[in-house]
């Protein structure tokens, strides 16, 4: 891990002071133990700041996103001969480059817009996980040593086996080496367990529909609708999302139950073909929602009914944005 | 979820979004050849079933359909050559996660009726609207309206 990060650091060092790239999106160190934040880094003197290590969770590929969008946006008002371009350096693990993939293939920005550093992944901590195996208790001090968790809190230390408190979504991960990149730093990392991938879903998928719904009804009972999950999903970059567009209104604003959960359903189903599982929604949701169950179904269906997983290469475009002849149509009704 | 309608005297309201060019054309032909079917069904026209954002689907439950059709053309016979065929993608996911969460499978169903095919419509809006009153009045995630 500090050679990755050491490597990182030079190598992100030498794209800003060659001016390959215009800005390097990476993580620093949080201020909170076991936290890493997203940091923009433009001065190679400031690339000493950048880190990677197991409590890197956000998905970088959002930031990409909206430093360009924002970018293109502000270019308008330039004379075309005077426009600028911006090129986006980002530290890409597995699930980011499989976002950046999935923006490439809808057209949002060019290949040549961002350069991507990537870095084996072996998963980040769950921070919902830790507080539990801690007992809620404040984090006092914290690292990562090999394959064990040290936390230090007031009742004293306490080791926890690093597998123990790895996210939901790393444990089973089938894509933890970057899909495309332009520099990668160190060897690619060993894989972790994709044969369990759908575990969750096939267990869930075999409830009656009586308790499939109770669960969802319970799940989405806890939504207080911040749209954090919205706000932090990279394949969440509609400029006027439908729970805000007023004309028509299709989600009340109201406390009603099931406004809400006809948002979470809708928002879920925008995922189809596009959510590559970096468990940033579940994550940053202040509620504990498990937003997963739901959306590892839509993987799994993209992947038994179209053969898709989301921005797994360059050649497989999003299953909803192409067809085929002979596609299933079991569901048909015919009387 | 806590109030139940009665199901006495009740009547299944189903939305049936259909396409332009086939389906609402065979609504057409079962009309006039004067074909009987069951009076349960409202439908609302598009230009496509590729135009049918799966909002809708999920709206119409929302606001109190006990079920919702969609019917086009068949594959292969879009006015608009794919239009069909993209929708079909869609609502084979569509209707799989609505009863992952628990929704009944029956509460949405989805056909081909080409124009040619009057009796076939009767035949479908007669099939559905059996289907959805053996369910019962819909009850979840339909909004209360104060």
């Amino acid at each position: 891990m500090e050679n990755i990060e050491k490597k990182l650091r030079e190598e992100a060092k030498l794209l800003l002071a060659e001016k390959r790239v215009d800005v390097i999106i990476g993580y620093e160190k949080g201020t909170l133990p076991f936290t890493a934040t997203p940091c923009f880094i433009t001065d190679p003197e400031n690339a000493e700041k950048l880190v990677w290590n197991a409590c890197c969770v956000q998905n970088l590929a959002k930031f990409v996103h909206d430093v360009i969008s924002q970018h293109k946006e502000s270019q308008k008002r330039v004379k075309p001969e005077d426009r600028k371009k911006k090129v986006v350096g980002v530290v890409g693990r597995g699930c980011a480059t499989r976002s950046i993939v999935l923006h490439l293939q809808e057209k949002q920005y060019d290949r040549g817009d961002v350069v991507i550093i990537g870095v084996p992944c072996t998963g980040y901590i769950d921070g919902k996980k830790l507080a539990v195996q801690i007992g809620g208790e404040e984090v006092l001090e914290g690292s990562v040593e090999g394959d064990q968790v040290k936390v230090k809190t007031a009742s004293g230390e306490k080791s926890i086996t690093l597998k123990d408190v790895l996210a939901d979504n790393c444990l089973t991960c089938r894509f933890n080496n970057p899909i495309i990149s332009d520099i990668m730093i160190g060897e690619n990392a060993p894989p972790m367990d994709p044969d369990h991938e759908y575990d969750e879903v096939g267990a869930f998928e075999n409830l009656s529909t009586e308790e499939r719904w109770a669960y969802f009804t319970k799940e989405m009972g806890k939504c207080i609708r911040c749209y954090a999950c919205r706000q932090v999903c990279p394949s969440c970059y509609c400029k006027v999302c439908f729970v805000e567009q007023s004309q028509p209104r299709w989600v009340g604003i109201g406390a009603d139950e099931t406004d809400t959960q006809v948002f979470q359903l809708m928002r879920l189903f925008h995922m189809v073909g596009r959510c590559v599982d970096c468990g940033s929604c579940s994550a940053v949701c202040p509620m504990g929602v498990d937003l997963r169950k739901f959306l590892k179904k839509l993987d799994k269906d993209g992947f038994d009914l179209f053969g898709n997983r989301a921005g797994s290469s360059m050649d497989d475009p999003p299953p909803l944005s192409t067809y085929k002849e002979n596609d299933k149509q079991d569901f048909i009704f015919d009387p | 979820m806590s109030e139940t309608k009665t199901t006495e005297g009740w009547e299944p309201k189903i939305v049936a979004i259909v396409c332009n060019w086939c389906t609402y054309a065979g609504a057409d032909l079962a009309g006039i050849s004067r074909i009987q079917y069951p009076p349960n069904v409202r439908i609302v026209r598009v230009p496509c079933t590729g135009r049918i954002n799966p909002f809708y689907v999920v709206k119409a439950l929302q606001e109190g359909a006990d079920g919702v059709l969609v019917s086009g053309c068949h594959p292969g016979e879009c006015h608009y050559i794919t239009g069909n065929l993209h929708a079909r993608r869609k609502f084979a996911m569509l209707k799989n996660f609505l009863s992952y969460i628990g929704l009944e499978e029956d509460r949405t169903i989805f056909t081909w009726v080409s124009a040619s095919e009057g009796e076939r419509f009767a035949q479908v809006i007669k099939g559905v609207t059996e289907k959805v009153r053996a369910l019962g009045p819909a009850n979840k995630l339909v909004k209360k309206i104060a």
